[in-house]
């Protein structure tokens, strides 16, 4: 019997390669016309320590953490044990392992996954041809794990090709040897795991960060100031070369201090531009963003959430960041926030972030999480973009002196380049006249702030506000990495009978309230599902008076990941 | 990076006169204050440098010094406390045809702004920062900063300070700045001179004015007669002139560095667009 999708663990102490196996068995699996999705654990130890990937493949596409793994494949034992509680196994579960890799171990065994035993270490290598033959073990396994699904050799060979381009033809066809030897094993298992025939489409391999990261360079972001920071750093390492080869600039900032503002300095010149960081970083940047949001200077600043407060957990996630995000800073600082609902979405959150910074001369704060950023997942193409927005930097009123920050009229105001002749203003974060100088007095005061609001009440998402996904009396409503485990909460429990909306708000700043009540129509029971202790979105929601009193939160800490069993458990 | 001196600064193309670069606006800062010759002096100095008003960005911080911008004619972009390098980088980065020109005060660029003065020194990108040196925090109403003198008495901290006062001409050398100048307030002229060779100098200039709080440190007042012309001479070789700013008085006027580092390197040309990046996503069936 076929099955419609598989989610498999490659792990093993450092140096095993899991995370190879994991990928080839991934874009293999993509070649082959599935969708898919990995994600990785990783020890204590800084770099080359004990590590798994979590890979599900599946014949639609992928949004959530399973339940569940069918498949944990040992390529040994060395300190493995450790990953037990961030992998659910249960008696459904295959336990696939060398036996002369010792017994499995306990914290693994009490899943009572049925152990299965394959030799990937071949006895009659002696320790020389061992050291040679190095990782190979982690290409026979993932040659082993395709052949077991039906993934065919050649997209194996494609992937391999893909994975190892650069690295020399030997030592390609050293590792395709490798997972072909571990195809040739498949067979003599006791096992069925062959995935049903997939709809065949050239698709997307990417992460979430990069998305974000690509979206931002559609939109025509080509200025990244940056500094590094855990799980925002592959991001800005993915984007440096591309950015520097369409002709931009990534600058490595010597604090985030330095990056946002280099960031805001880019932008005052024309060049639409964007900052990356994760929680401790943005709390630095907060308060060049009242200034951006006072000078009225566009910019982008991606937040990848990991868990907090202070240093918390650099490479784990969390949706802690929400109220940092649409509160954080002094003054009346209205800002626009955006949360991207999937990796897929990614893309079109980031590109969209641009036009709308751009546009109403704001920031704009893009919420990823680490469960986003650093999902590798198969997607289809993005081809439905946001319609592009430009920044307003022609059709000053005549007349002198030019009134950069102009009250009265449209909200959005001519914001000449410099360099252009007879307009030149001053970015001014202190309280200012329409003129842009410095100015003390209360009206002025009370006319310059309403003049930002009036940007934020007349911003008019339109479609991009959200999503609402399925009927019934029943909403969950979400963001970021929570949604796709609430879409699959709602799926199972549509097949049993209860039917269940799922409301993922894109646009978190300013609240969209019209088309979130619109979403409400005729719901009776409103759960709002987040990852953080305090119900951030929960007390958002409640404030704006989006959601009634008798709503219910479920509102816990990262870093495990909502899984769907959790929250249909919540619903039902 | 090489190592070798890039294009230097365009040459005048226009005839301008100092008033064309005041905004008109009136200063907030007290009678007396040095800031207004350093305003003077900017003035002169870029009507001298030729190039039109909407060609220049004046970038700033907070303080009473980091008002300038608001007072000239010129683009500008009045920051946060401290901030000023990092925003003026990342304009000149973006937009290598503007006069991009960095201003403030001792506090803004040396205690809040301290670590991006020495990265905006080891990036060495092509403009001028000039700070007016007052030795105090002016617009919070006098209290010591890095290059107050240890035993200046205040309220916040009476009986002095009693901390070693920053050098900032030795960190600017060491870290990495290709021109480095003191100058006076008290001589609008002489300053002027020292802002055109800086903006025409290539790489990162920086130049410290010594530029009295007549109302916080009236005793400053006195400067004008202990400044006098550097007996240095243009020091090429960093380790020397290291040397001599740390031995020097702190009242020698004039260029005490000028380097041959190269500025950073220009942004390329693009070599691929939007399309080819996303194709290395796409996984063929
Ligand atoms: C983040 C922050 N902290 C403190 C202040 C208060 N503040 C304004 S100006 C200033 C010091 C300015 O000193 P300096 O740069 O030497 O300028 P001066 O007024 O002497 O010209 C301080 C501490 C501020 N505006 N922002
Ligand atoms: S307080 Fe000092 S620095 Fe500020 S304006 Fe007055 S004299 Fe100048
Ligand atoms: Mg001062």
């Amino acid at each position: 019997m076929t099955r419609a999708s598989i989610a498999v663990v490659f792990a093993g102490s450092g140096g095993s390669g899991a995370m190879t196996a994991g990928a080839v068995f991934l874009r293999a699996a993509a070649h082959a016309g599935y969708y898919g999705m990995m994600t990785q654990l990783f020890g204590a130890q800084v770099r080359g320590g004990e590590s798994a990937s979590l890979v599900q493949v599946s014949i639609a596409p992928i949004e959530t953490q399973p339940d569940c793994y069918d498949l944990f494949v040992a390529l040994d034992w060395d300190k493995v044990e450790q990953f037990a509680a961030e992998i659910p196994l249960d008696d459904r579960s295959i336990i696939l392992a060398d036996p002369a890799s010792g017994p499995v171990p306990p914290g693994i065994a009490k899943s009572k996954g049925r152990v299965v035993a394959l030799a990937m270490n071949n006895p009659d290598e002696n320790k020389l041809e061992r050291a040679l033959r190095g990782k190979r073990i982690n290409m026979f396994a993932a040659g082993c794990v395709c052949a077991l699904t039906g993934i065919a050799e050649s997209d194996v060979k494609a992937a391999i090709d893909t994975i190892f381009d650069g690295k020399g033809a030997d030592l390609i066809a050293a590792n395709a040897a490798g997972a072909a030897l571990g195809a040739r094993a498949a067979p003599a298992l006791p096992l069925d795991l062959r995935l049903e025939p997939p709809r065949k489409a050239a698709r997307w391999l990417i992460n979430g960060n990069q998305a974000v990261a690509f979206g931002a360079l559609r939109g025509g972001v080509r200025f990244v100031g940056c500094y590094p920071i855990t799980p925002a750093t592959d991001l800005v390492e993915w984007l440096a070369p591309h950015l520097i080869k369409l002709g931009g600039r990534l600058v490595l900032g010597e604090d985030e201090l330095a990056s946002v503002n280099m960031t805001l300095g880019a932008s005052y010149g024309g060049t639409p531009a964007m900052t990356v960081t994760s929680g401790p970083g943005f709390s630095l940047m907060i308060e060049t963003l009242g200034l951006a949001v006072a000078a009225e200077i566009p910019f982008v600043l991606v937040d990848v959430m990991r868990a907090g407060p202070s240093t918390g957990i650099a490479s784990k996630t969390e949706q802690s960041d929400i109220n940092l995000a649409v509160y954080g800073g002094h003054g009346d600082a209205p800002r626009i926030v955006l949360a991207p609902v999937s990796v897929a979405d990614c893309v079109n959150t980031g590109e969209y972030a641009v036009y709308v910074a751009e546009s109403l001369q704001t920031p704009v704060i893009v919420l990823s999480d680490q469960a986003l950023g650093q999902a590798t997942t198969v997607i289809d193409p993005s081809a439905q973009r946001p319609a592009p927005l430009a920044r307003r930097v022609n059709g000053v009123a005549p007349g002198k002196p030019f009134k950069r920050y102009a009250t009265g009229g449209d909200p959005v105001t001519p914001m000449p380049l410099p360099g252009t002749p007879h307009l030149e203003w001053v970015a001014e974060g202190l309280t200012h006249n329409e003129a842009g100088l410095p100015a003390s007095g209360a009206a002025m005061h009370v006319a310059q702030i309403d003049k930002r609001a009036k940007k934020f009440s007349q911003f008019d998402p339109g479609d991009h506000w959200g999503e609402v996904w399925g009927e019934g009396d029943v909403a969950i409503i979400a963001i970021g990495s929570t949604i796709g485990p609430a879409r699959e909460a709602a799926n199972r429990l549509a097949a049993g009978g209860q039917k269940v909306r799922v409301i993922a708000l894109r646009v978190l700043s300013p609240l969209p309230l019209a088309a979130l009540t619109r979403a409400l129509d005729g719901v009776r029971r409103i759960i709002v599902v987040e990852q953080n202790h305090g119900a951030q979105l929960y007390h958002y929601l409640l404030g704006h008076k989006a959601i009634p009193l008798s709503a219910e939160s479920v509102a816990r800490p990262g870093p495990a990941p909502f899984r769907p069993s959790e929250i249909a458990s919540h619903v039902a | 990076m090489t190592d070798t001196i890039v294009a230097a600064t365009e040459q005048p193309h226009c005839v301008f006169d100092a008033k064309d670069f005041s905004s008109g606006a009136h200063p907030v800062w007290c009678p007396g204050c040095g800031d207004y010759g350093v305003l003077a002096a900017l003035e002169r100095a870029l009507a001298r440098q030729g190039r039109p008003p909407h060609e220049v960005v004046l970038v700033s911080g907070i303080g009473c010094s980091s008002r300038l911008p608001g007072y000239m004619s010129t683009y500008g972009f009045h920051g946060v406390h401290g901030r000023a390098l990092p925003v003026a980088t990342g304009l000149k980065l973006t937009r290598p045809d503007l006069e991009v020109i960095a201003v403030g005060g001792d506090g803004d660029g040396y205690s809040i702004g301290g670590n991006h003065f020495i990265h905006a020194c080891r990036r060495n990108v092509d403009m001028l920062y000039l700070v007016m040196d007052n030795r105090v925090y002016g617009m919070t109403k006098g209290q010591p900063s890095p290059t107050t003198e240890a035993d200046w008495d205040s309220d916040i901290a009476p009986g002095g300070i009693g901390l070693r006062p920053f050098n900032p001409l030795a960190v600017a050398i060491a870290s990495g700045a290709n021109y480095v100048a003191r100058g006076f307030s008290g001589d609008p002229n002489g300053l002027a001179d020292l802002i055109v060779d800086a903006i025409r100098w290539p790489g990162f200039a920086f130049i410290e004015v010594l530029s009295p709080c007549v109302t916080f440190r009236p005793e400053q007042r006195e400067w004008k007669k202990m400044v006098r012309p550097s007996a240095i001479s243009v020091e090429q070789d960093r380790a020397a002139a290291t040397a001599l700013v740390l031995a020097d008085d702190g009242f020698s006027m004039g260029v005490l560095y000028r380097g041959d580092r190269a500025s950073i390197a220009p942004a390329l040309k693009p070599e691929i667009t939007v399309a080819d990046v996303e194709r290395e996503f796409m996984v063929a069936v």
